[in-house]
């Protein structure tokens, strides 16, 4: 079990906490491309399993789930963007103002996504 | 003043917690109060330290979770009463604050952390002679004192024995970058490898933690996007 120093974060600083996050959030998209296909596969057993499993997904319960879900995908492409732009080693001396320009950046795009799937499933 | 050392101890066999009081003055640091202790409460406590001003990085510790030399720590700016004091991770621990540092001079050595030069010309020595700006390439990276700070918050190096570590790759790009050295092509094989540059993840936590302010991870970035152009090269050259 090393892989769970990943999360240790006792004496660390914010990249750290960021690159524990990146991991995690990984592990979330993954689950959730598994879970995806599986929905999207169970057209194959017939267009009512589908179509129950798909009317779930748009109640208004499932929304946290759907706005946690969001809140992974924009972290973790907006700080991949980050590591990449590090990883050409550029910027690696704005690391610090980039780092928080990624927190910003998600807060904004996410609260904005939020707000858009508020509206479509409740219908407003 | 009267602060606590909670100092990691571990006997071979189990690992546990003593408690010491130190009576900590101004300008007193944390490798004195480890002395203080040594001399006036329990004599078998072990630690590492040699030259007490931040030179040799033969004393770095986790103290209060964060790895710092503990030479240079003083006692009173850490605002605390209470001290925890550990050995570093992703080492060994061998007993209380000592650890094995054989692995990690190993993968040190492995990056030939020495000037290559095709031609050696013992007999007839030549200056090198450089540019200020060609040593500004390298400088900083030369600053490293090897206290394995770096090596024990890489995250990377903490699910991997093999990967080489921060300070392994800041010393093989300090001699890449360095104008009098030939031997790129013998390193990048190195660090190109399985256990070299690409395992890093950019936590970035080894600049944040360096006590020479070395920047690692801005080595091993640089190191990257070498060793990327290296490998394009290799493969088209194959082809």
């Amino acid at each position: 079990m090393r892989w769970l120093k990943w999360f240790e974060f006792r004496g660390k600083s914010l990249f750290h906490i960021s690159y524990s996050l990146h991991r995690l959030t990984g592990i979330v998209l993954v689950i959730y491309l598994v879970m995806h296909l599986s929905y999207l596969t169970s057209i194959r057993i017939g267009r009512e399993v589908y179509e129950y499993f798909t009317s779930t997904t748009l109640t208004p319960a499932f929304l946290i789930f759907d706005i946690l879900l969001v809140l992974a995908g924009v972290y973790h492409g907006v700080n991949g963007l980050r590591l990449i732009l590090h990883e050409f080693g550029l910027g690696y001396e704005l690391r610090r103002p980039l780092l928080y320009l990624c927190y910003l950046l998600t807060l904004v795009l996410w609260l904005y996504a939020s707000y858009q799937m508020y509206l479509f499933v409740m219908g407003v | 003043m009267d602060v606590i050392f909670r100092v990691r101890r571990f006997d071979g066999e189990k690992s546990y917690w003593s408690d010491f009081v130190i009576p900590a003055k101004k300008g007193m640091t944390v490798l004195e109060g480890l002395y203080y202790i040594k001399e006036n409460y329990d004599g078998s406590l072990a630690f590492r330290a040699s030259c007490r001003m931040g030179i040799c990085g033969s004393c770095a510790v986790k103290i209060n979770g964060k790895p710092v030399l503990a030479c240079e720590t003083q006692i009173l700016h850490l605002n605390s009463t209470t001290i925890k004091i550990e050995p570093l991770d992703n080492f060994e621990v061998i007993k209380d604050l000592v650890t094995e540092f054989d692995g990690f001079f190993t993968k040190h050595e492995a990056v030939k952390p020495y000037l290559i030069r095709k031609e050696d010309r013992y007999s007839e020595p030549e200056e090198l002679i450089q540019k200020p700006e060609q040593l500004y390439a390298y400088y900083k990276y030369s600053l490293c004192i090897k206290c394995g700070a770096c090596y024990s918050v890489c995250p990377a190096s903490s699910s991997r024995d093999d990967y080489l570590g921060p300070a392994a790759m800041t010393a093989a790009y300090r001699f890449i970058a360095d104008s009098r050295d030939e031997g790129d092509g013998e390193r990048m094989q190195i660090v190109c490898g399985d256990c070299g540059v690409w395992r890093c993840h950019f936590a970035a936590e080894c600049s944040e933690v360096c006590p020479k302010k070395v920047e690692p991870a801005k080595a091993v970035q640089k190191l990257r996007f070498r060793s990327a152009i290296y490998m394009l090269e290799k493969f088209f050259i194959r082809w």
